[in-house]
């Protein structure tokens, strides 16, 4: 310990039983640490890859073809049994023990195709639709049975494509369940609307992306074109190639430890400030002789002005100065009530509350803003080093400790509102006594606090101008960096442990999924791998689809969308001539985030990388 | 513009048996558009809708039989799926269950059908919703009392005006002498052969 005392930085922190002075034992600590990742993570592995224009229609066809291979189906039947199972082919598979194959094909919509009966009547038969008698080349049948002329079902496809239905449309007649064939579609739409059949088409790819659990767009503005898809648990985050990282249930910035409720109610919260504008108007009144607002201070109900009106707190009114805590005099306005009061304590408190809690959120995500410039400057105090006279040619653990700083700091400003939450009302009012919450609150805060000691430590170490100190000093430095680096790591995993174990678990009705923390930051998703095998009629398909979708935009024409709808108005704008704009800058964001971000860490929020 | 010959033909064939199946179809205020009509439905027997005569408002889009009419009721009616207020129904063919293989005649039958048979769980208008379920007879009273007072009136006028007008006699004139000899047909045919 005593080799901190003349170091700057250990005369204000408390040196706490984390702060590990020996690096032998931080070295046997990590090995250890090591272990229990592997378990930890094991219980919330997700794991995900990034679909493109490119690779999304390998990764449907992958799924199309097991459910083919298993029900010896078409390939639209297949389609439409995964649109209505939302490609979940494990619960299809599921769902085949528990229903039946009958039950599990009426349901989604597929006809059985073996009943169909060929009608062989020659004479012009009437549609029921257009009450039109037609020649019986001109109506189609579906499998479900029902024929209609063919002017009328193109008609009915146009209508539902248009309605952005396209992914279930239905047969035109009463009560009938069945999906109507997408190839039937195709070729009756394609032969009056071209180009409402290409759109029937990209819907039907993009039903892959949008009515699927597992897969989701990637929220980037403008967008970059991908989706990334996820094996495992759905509660984690990601990093899409193009470098920006989400949660993956709601696709927002990474928020982890809070989970996607608390950060929705947050971010709300923050936006409006619905508690400030509470807080005035609950505790100022305008003056009934100049109109400024003023203040109340201290519990008694006559107020005074800045311009020397006394006024009466409750009523408004204009009142003489003297005064007892009971009445004004020359004036009884009687409404002297202890809820008035009551309410504006409680505001008052509902303010301190949320403004103690935002303020240290606030502070942290400036220092992880100031911090990013740190990149740069740490840049240049290392060439200098390493062009100087020393034995000391090494200098990754500054790169790794300035990674390591990121995602702690990250994770400390993120769990303010994670406690703003967890130790309030608004969430969890019953299901704690205010012994419980205390107790909770109390060990919560101290992992808190030791986290931030020791953040705030690494930050220090790491802002010292270590380049022109003697090869001593910077070894020292680098002791305290390494041993730094493996505390606030150790502390962020065990906030994570102790907010999963200690505090959600045990609450009955409260279900709050918290992404795991990833010690090593957060894994890019991987390019997609689908095996493309001997199936020829898949490659052909391929390349006929992608002339066909050479105007890739995931975000056009997209009827009924949920939270891509402002991506729409950028993309739309962005890449409405070409689709050029939208490919390249996906391009350009990956290549730089390869090569440029190899060392670096973008584990923070995404205010900030805008800035970097 | 939607299918005109299909619905020219649904006109035709819906009349044809109007007295039989207790639904008709004309043009909306004796106009001349299409899309606009005016459907008539009879209070199914044994019910409180039984001897009333309803009017319902048909709108056609343009992409009719492909999209659902819209329909509403233009006689006040005291029903669970029909608003008390506006007359808008609540019934699933004319929204997403709606097929082009439906037609007009189908959709009024079936609002007769939804006159016999309320469907309070899915409700239009929560007030006789919850009368429905909690006191039903006060619920048939009322439902009798406003077939009584909405339904027969307006329409008896209504038919009564029809059979005046077809005698020759301007429309204006005959609302207006009906009105003045309180609904009686004979002494409104007498006063209009005087004048
Ligand atoms: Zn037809
Ligand atoms: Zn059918
Ligand atoms: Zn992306
Ligand atoms: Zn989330
Ligand atoms: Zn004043
Ligand atoms: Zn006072
Ligand atoms: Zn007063």
């Amino acid at each position: 310990m005593a080799e901190y005392e003349d170091c700057p930085s250990s005369s204000d922190v408390e040196e706490g039983d984390c702060y590990l002075s020996d690096q032998e034992d931080a070295i046997e600590e990590s090995v250890l640490q090591g272990l229990e990742d592997r378990r930890e993570e094991e219980s919330h592995w997700s794991l995900s890859s990034v679909i493109t224009k490119e690779s999304l229609l390998a990764a449907q066809k992958e799924d199309l073809r097991k459910v083919m291979e298993l029900f010896a189906l078409k390939e639209q039947h297949a389609r439409t049994l995964l649109i209505h199972y939302r490609w979940d082919v494990e619960r299809i598979f599921e769902l085949l023990d528990q229903k039946g194959r009958e039950r599990l094909f009426s349901e989604a919509g597929v006809s059985n195709v073996e009943n169909k009966i060929l009608s062989t009547s020659p004479t012009p038969v009437m549609c029921t639709v257009c009450f039109e008698n037609v020649i019986e080349n001109a109506v189609t049948e579906m499998d479900c049975g029902h024929s209609f002329c063919n002017e009328c079902w193109t008609e009915h496809f146009i209508v539902k494509i248009n309605d952005g239905q396209s992914r279930r449309i239905r047969c035109m007649a009463p009560k009938c369940n069945a999906v109507c064939d997408e190839e039937v579609i195709r070729n009756l739409v394609s032969a009056k609307y071209p180009d409402v059949a290409d759109r029937f088409d990209r819907f039907l790819l993009e039903s892959y992306i949008e009515d699927n659990n597992k897969v989701k767009w990637c929220p980037s503005v403008p967008h970059c074109g991908n989706a990334i898809r996820i094996e495992g648990d759905i509660y984690c985050e990601v990093e899409c190639t193009c470098g920006i990282q989400f949660c993956f249930n709601c696709s927002s910035e990474a928020h982890s430890p809070c989970s996607c409720l608390m950060w929705e109610l947050w971010t709300k919260k923050c936006q409006d400030e619905s508690e400030t504008v509470n807080w005035i108007t609950v505790n100022t009144k305008p003056c009934p002789k100049c109109h400024k607002p003023v203040e109340k201070n201290g519990g008694c109900n006559l107020v005074a002005c800045i311009c020397g009106q006394a006024f009466c707190w409750l009523c408004g009114g204009a009142t003489g100065r003297d005064h007892t805590w009971s009445s004004i005099s020359g004036h009884s306005c009687g409404r002297f009530k202890e809820d008035q009061a009551k309410r504006t304590e409680r505001a008052r408190r509902d303010l301190y509350r949320y403004m103690h809690y935002h303020n240290r959120y606030k502070a942290h995500t400036d220092s992880l803003k100031q911090e990013s410039n740190l990149k740069e400057t740490i840049q240049g105090k290392i060439s200098i080093s390493e062009n100087k006279e020393s034995k000391i040619k090494d200098y990754t653990w500054v790169i790794n400790g300035l990674s390591r700083l990121f995602r702690s700091r990250r994770v400390l400003s993120y769990s303010y509102p994670f406690a703003y939450y967890m130790f309030g009302d608004e969430l969890f009012k019953d299901e704690m006594t205010p012994q419980e919450r205390e107790l909770k609150q109390n060990l919560f805060e101290d992992q808190q606090q030791q986290l931030e000691s020791n953040v705030e430590k690494l930050s220090m170490f790491l802002e010292t101008d270590f380049q022109f100190f003697s090869d001593d000093e910077v070894m020292d430095i680098m002791r305290h960096v390494i041993n730094l680096s493996n505390v606030v790591d150790r502390l962020c995993k065990q906030m994570y442990q102790c907010i999963e174990n200690d505090l959600l678990y045990p609450l009955q009705r409260a279900t709050h999924n918290i992404a795991p923390y990833k010690s090593k930051g957060l894994e890019k998703a991987s390019e997609l791998s689908v095996c493309w095998d001997s199936d020829q009629s898949l490659t052909s398909m391929k390349t006929s689809l992608d002339d066909h979708y050479v105007q890739w935009d995931p975000t056009q024409n997209r009827i009924g969308s949920t939270s891509h709808k402002r991506h729409c108005e950028h993309q739309l704008h962005g890449s409405s001539s070409s689709d050029d704009s939208g490919c390249s800058s996906r391009k350009r964001a990956r290549t730089s985030s390869h090569s440029g971000a190899s060392f670096f860490d973008l584990n923070m929020p995404a205010e900030v990388i805008d800035k970097i | 513009m939607f299918d005109v010959s299909r619905v020219q033909k649904e006109l035709t064939e819906c009349n044809r048996d109007k007295a039989i199946s207790g639904v008709s179809i004309a043009l909306y205020e004796g106009g001349s558009d299409l899309s606009h009509l005016r459907g008539t439905i009879t209070g199914p027997v044994s019910t409180p809708y039984e001897g009333g005569t309803f009017l319902i408002d048909i709108q056609l889009p343009s992409g009719y039989p492909f999209e659902p009419p819209k329909m509403q009721f233009i006689t006040k009616v005291w029903h669970p799926n029909i608003s008390s207020q506006n007359g808008a129904i609540c019934l699933d063919i004319l929204k997403d269950q709606w097929s082009p293989a439906l037609t007009l005649k189908t959709a009024l039958v079936s609002l007769q059908a939804l006159l016999s048979a309320p469907e309070p769980d899915d409700p239009q208008d929560a007030v006789v919703a919850k009368q429905y379920l909690q006191e039903y007879p006060t619920f048939v009273a009322t439902a009798r009392y406003w077939t009584e007072a909405f339904a027969r009136t307006s329409v008896a006028i209504e038919e009564k005006v029809r059979r005046l007008v077809e005698m020759g006699f301007p429309e204006d004139l005959v609302k207006s002498t009906l009105d003045s000899v309180n609904g009686d047909e004979n002494l409104a045919l007498e006063k209009l052969c005087s004048s």
